[in-house]
């Protein structure tokens, strides 16, 4: 899985039937301190993302037809979580179990935009 | 998937079986600025809609060929969706992505 940033909503009408009433979402992948990692994937999202938050994102076909549960989706890319903060372990700590968490550095996800929704998995309907 | 505009069109009479019908068209796949990346590739066109100048979305590998009628075909690149709007967050040039007139 990658992580990657919600920046865009991809809007279109005419789509092959398994896109019908599913939100697609322009993620720029980033890197694990959060900084753009170059590069970026539309994303299927089961979670009700929004812009500007931080995401898991799922590459692969298997998995996504899984999540859908559309056994032959053309869907490759799906967002599977929202990420709320991601702990590096400090060069040299070690990341040894135990260890106090003023060794770890931790990177918030950037606050969202706007209120969420209620969450669940499923799919969201086109807003 | 990626964004691609559609830049042409791909008339081949002798193809693979399972590609009969199939419409082939060129695309140049695009980064997020709206700038053409690589080289440009041939998609199948499972809207069987989409047209020279035209901002899609293509899905690639494998899942390309779920798109066609018949799944188990010679497909790597297939054009699933016509972009009508991408509704950016910020202020990063969703100007760019208009489609064309």
């Amino acid at each position: 899985m990658k992580l990657a940033r919600v920046a865009a909503t991809v809007v279109s009408t005419i789509n092959v039937p398994v896109y019908d009433n599913r939100k697609l979402l322009l993620c720029d992948l980033v890197s694990a301190d959060g900084t753009p990692a170059g590069g970026y994937l539309i994303a299927v999202d089961t979670v009700g993302a929004g812009a500007g938050e931080t995401v898991l994102l799922m590459d692969e076909g298997n998995s996504a037809r899984q999540i859908l549960a559309a056994r032959d989706a053309p869907v490759r890319a799906v967002v599977v979580g929202i990420v709320d903060h991601v702990e590096l372990a400090s060069p040299g700590s070690g990341a040894s179990p135990g260890a106090p968490a003023s060794a770890n550095r931790t990177t918030k996800a950037p606050a969202a935009r706007r209120p969420r929704r209620s969450r669940g998995h499923g799919v969201q309907g086109a807003e | 998937m990626q964004l691609a505009r559609v830049i042409g069109t791909v008339v081949a009479t002798q193809k693979a079986a399972g590609l009969e019908g199939a419409r082939l068209l060129l695309v140049q796949p695009l980064r997020r600025s709206g700038a053409p990346s690589g080289t440009p590739v041939v998609a199948a066109d499972a809207t069987q809609m989409a047209g020279p100048g035209e901002l899609v979305y293509v899905v690639a590998a494998r899942e390309a060929a779920l798109a066609m009628p018949e799944p188990f075909v010679p497909v790597d690149h297939a054009i699933v969706g016509i972009v009508d709007e991408v509704a950016a967050a910020d202020s990063s040039g969703p100007a760019r992505w208009e489609r064309p007139s």
